[in-house]
């Protein structure tokens, strides 16, 4: 019923949104009228709000999810299961003063989320997302039924109830190794001799004391995500069904100090856009506060009276101002969007929520993700910090990309670990592309300084300025900026995954499963045919954004590219083969990422 | 390894008079009601698209390959850049065959095979006969349930 307080919200102020712009174009219409509008305007957004209400209607059948709606044109909808890829709760301020949520279900088709339930209860909301998880899974298990179930398979699930359930919270070093046995035993054997280290590391008795353990291991002991909430003071009560395996255990908890240097390492393009249109709106306020801030340093007094002198100081101090603030408007949105932030394990899938204001609460089955990606920018590799994402083929709440943050922050050791954990990637030794490469970026950075010359020189003829040869100093940054380019470069062509690194601002390292890659490409401009390189892309199935190109390997050898892709398409099929003959040999093939 | 039918320039160079006319078109509508541009100069600039146009379809044509290998269809094309794309018979969702009203005039079909990839996700065979082009949709698609897997996404 509350979504009729939101059109009705929404009617009362279209009247106001209209006619100040129609009164604005024609003479005839006066602003005055939205007062008399405004009711009516209400009125019928609360009527549409409550027809909306009535009109709508979700149900979880046994293979599909069915949504019907819509008040003049109808809509019914049915989404299999299998193909679901996240679904997400999310629960703006709004929702949180009602006890509300928005559950949205995504699937990897479409550029649009495949079916958003707004304003249902939040405990109705939990209950859906724990319920689509349930029968996915039964879809899942019911799809290889016939085959019997290995003991592998039952033995997982008894892990899952084990470590879920035991009721000691202060679980010591010793209860979590015997707790992680069987999962242990579970695992790919080959995948274990292929990393003795890690093998070793495992065990590790060192581990449980830091905060961020394997993901076998719940953090602290036994506390459940459900646990934390009901400790937050949450009012909804959720008790997790005791025959449901599906309270998930926590894998990664954001510390107060992670959060921090989350929040001031990041910057947020977000950002920068929105003080942009705070200022689009608040033109005279945001010139009112320049000037202000600029005038002790010798700003001018207004924009009108001013030397050339004072206009370079106000320049100046409004660029730094305008840093400032961008950085601090970043720093509050990383904060109120990552703040207690939790990433779990629910059988099969992951389960993260975080948010101050608006919280998210979202769940991946991990056998949709296409590849993890680790991030770091300069500032976190300096402290030694790195970040994670998990991408998949749908859209998550994450600006419309695929690609979820599972750990904001963490010491970089404890990502690399938790991401090979997680996919099971042996520790990566990564291969440079020939030093051919960084010569083809001397070169290119080179023509990027001239380009900023010429630039500057036709700004200065043209508005008068001196000393544009200054821009020549951008020389000095090509040879570190080619080489930094070149030295972030890596790739490393495992056993089952190809690893990608790159870039340097924002450096990513990027996992790829052989059996994830959609089509696999070597690209060579006219300058790399020259040189004799090529670039591989990897393109598989995780949505692509503006900021998240398609994987690549950048200037390899020709013929070393030729090989990564023939090694890649080669253990594409040995891994489809491999599947294959799991499927026949019954459902054990459980996709292990944790 | 498989080349497109010759006929596929005609197709190109047809598709670079049309684009040639309209960079023409553009240009003297700014001479008429812009800013006065030299009568040799359009026709210049007309007369080096079509010409690069020409050069540029007739090289495409000579590097366009493709080959239908044994877990996967290969492609290989690009004057300006080079790309050779392979496309596992696994990852291909569904195919199409098509033709634009230059290639049907031309008895041409495209053979467009999607995955469901982000970038490069469709993937065009042009210059293909009719024949030739059911024919691939067919192999392609008995091959892609063949060789059926969980659909990875």
């Amino acid at each position: 019923m509350v979504i009729s307080l939101r059109t009705g919200v929404i009617g009362l102020s279209l009247p106001f949104f209209f006619v100040g712009i129609l009164s604005g174009v024609f003479d005839l219409i006066d602003i005055t009228w939205s007062v008399t509008l405004a009711p009516v305007g209400l009125v019928l957004g609360v009527a549409y709000g409550i027809a909306y209400y009535y009109r709508f209607g979700y149900a979880l059948t046994d293979d599909t999810v069915d949504v019907g709606s819509g008040v003049f044109s109808r809509r019914a909808r049915e989404i299999p299961y299998r193909r679901i890829q996240n679904v997400d709760v999310r629960q703006s301020v709004f929702h949180r003063l009602f006890d509300l949520a928005t559950v949205s279900i995504e699937t990897a088709g479409g550029g649009a989320t495949e079916a958003q339930l707004n304003f249902v209860s939040e405990p109705e909301a939990r209950r859906l997302q724990q319920e689509i998880r349930r029968r996915t899974r039964a879809v899942k298990t019911r799809r290889q039924a016939g085959t019997p179930p290995s003991s592998s398979r039952a033995r997982s699930e008894a892990t899952d109830q084990g470590t879920t359930r035991s009721p000691t919270p202060d679980a010591d070093a010793v209860a979590a190794s015997t707790e992680t046995e069987p999962v242990d035993g579970e695992r790919d054997p080959s995948r274990r001799e292929f990393d003795p280290e890690r093998a070793e590391t495992d065990d590790q008795p060192e581990r449980a004391d830091e905060s961020m353990v394997g993901p076998q291991q719940p953090l602290e002991g036994e506390s459940t995500l459900e646990d934390a909430e009901t400790g937050l003071g949450t009012e909804t009560e959720l008790e997790p069904d005791p025959f449901e395996e599906d309270s998930p255990s926590l894998l990664f908890d954001l510390q107060a100090k992670e959060l921090l240097l989350y929040s001031l390492t990041t910057i947020r393009a977000a950002a920068f856009a929105g003080l942009l249109a705070l200022v689009f709106f608040f033109t005279d306020q945001a010139i009112a506060i320049l000037l202000a801030t600029a005038e002790p340093f010798g700003g001018p007094e207004d924009l009108t009276t001013g030397t050339s002198t004072s206009y370079l100081v106000l320049g100046i101090v409004s660029a730094v101002n305008a840093v400032i603030v961008t950085y601090l408007v970043s720093v509050t949105y990383t904060f109120a969007t990552y703040y207690d932030f939790r990433l779990g394990r629910a059988a099969e899938d992951f389960v993260y929520e975080r948010g101050l204001l608006q919280r998210y609460s979202g769940s991946i089955p991990s056998e949709k993700v296409q590849s993890v990606t680790i991030t770091d920018n300069p500032v976190q590799r300096a402290i030694g910090y790195a970040g994670m994402w998990v991408e998949t083929a749908g859209y998550g709440p994450d600006s419309g990309s695929g690609s979820t943050s599972a750990v904001p922050l963490a010491e970089d050791r404890r990502v690399h670990r938790f991401a090979e954990n997680l996919t099971g990637v042996e520790t990566p030794k990564f291969d440079s592309p020939p030093s051919l490469a960084r010569r083809r970026y001397l070169a290119r950075y080179s023509i990027v300084a001239t380009g900023l010359l010429v630039a500057a020189y036709v700004f200065s003829t043209l508005v008068g300025v001196q000393y544009w040869y200054l821009a020549a100093l951008a020389y000095l940054a090509v040879p570190p900026a080619a080489h930094l380019r070149y030295v972030n470069l890596g790739y490393y062509v495992g056993r089952d995954h190809l690893v990608i690194r790159r870039g340097f601002w924002k450096r990513r390292t990027t996992i790829i499963p052989y059996y994830r890659i959609q089509t696999i490409s070597n690209r060579r401009s006219i300058f790399q045919r020259r040189l004799g390189l090529t670039s591989v892309v990897v393109d598989t199935a995780s949505s692509q954004t503006f900021l998240w190109t398609t994987p690549t390997v950048y200037d390899l050898n020709l013929e070393d590219g030729r090989q990564v892709a023939r090694v890649s398409r080669r253990r594409l099929q040995d891994a489809l083969a491999e599947r294959r003959r799991d499927d026949e040999s019954g459902p054990s093939f459980s996709v292990d990422f944790t | 390894m498989e080349s497109l039918h010759p006929r596929i320039r005609l197709v190109w160079i047809a598709q670079w008079i049309l684009t040639a006319a309209v960079i023409g078109v553009v240009i003297a509508a700014v001479d008429q009601w812009l800013v006065t541009i030299p009568t040799p100069a359009i026709v210049g600039i007309v007369a080096f698209a079509l010409l690069a146009g020409v050069a540029y379809a007739i090289l495409l044509y000579g590097r366009w390959h493709f080959e239908l290998e044994e877990d996967a269809l290969y492609l290989e094309r690009g004057v300006i850049t080079f790309v050779e794309t392979a496309v596992p018979f696994v990852r291909v969702q569904h195919v199409d065959t098509q033709f634009g009203p230059l290639e049907r005039a031309l008895g041409l079909s495209s053979v467009v095979v999607y995955t469901a990839g982000s970038r490069n996700a469709d993937v065009r065979v042009p210059g293909l006969t009719p024949d030739r082009a059911r024919a691939l949709q067919d192999t392609l698609r008995e091959l892609a349930v063949e060789s059926e897997a969980d659909d990875a996404v």
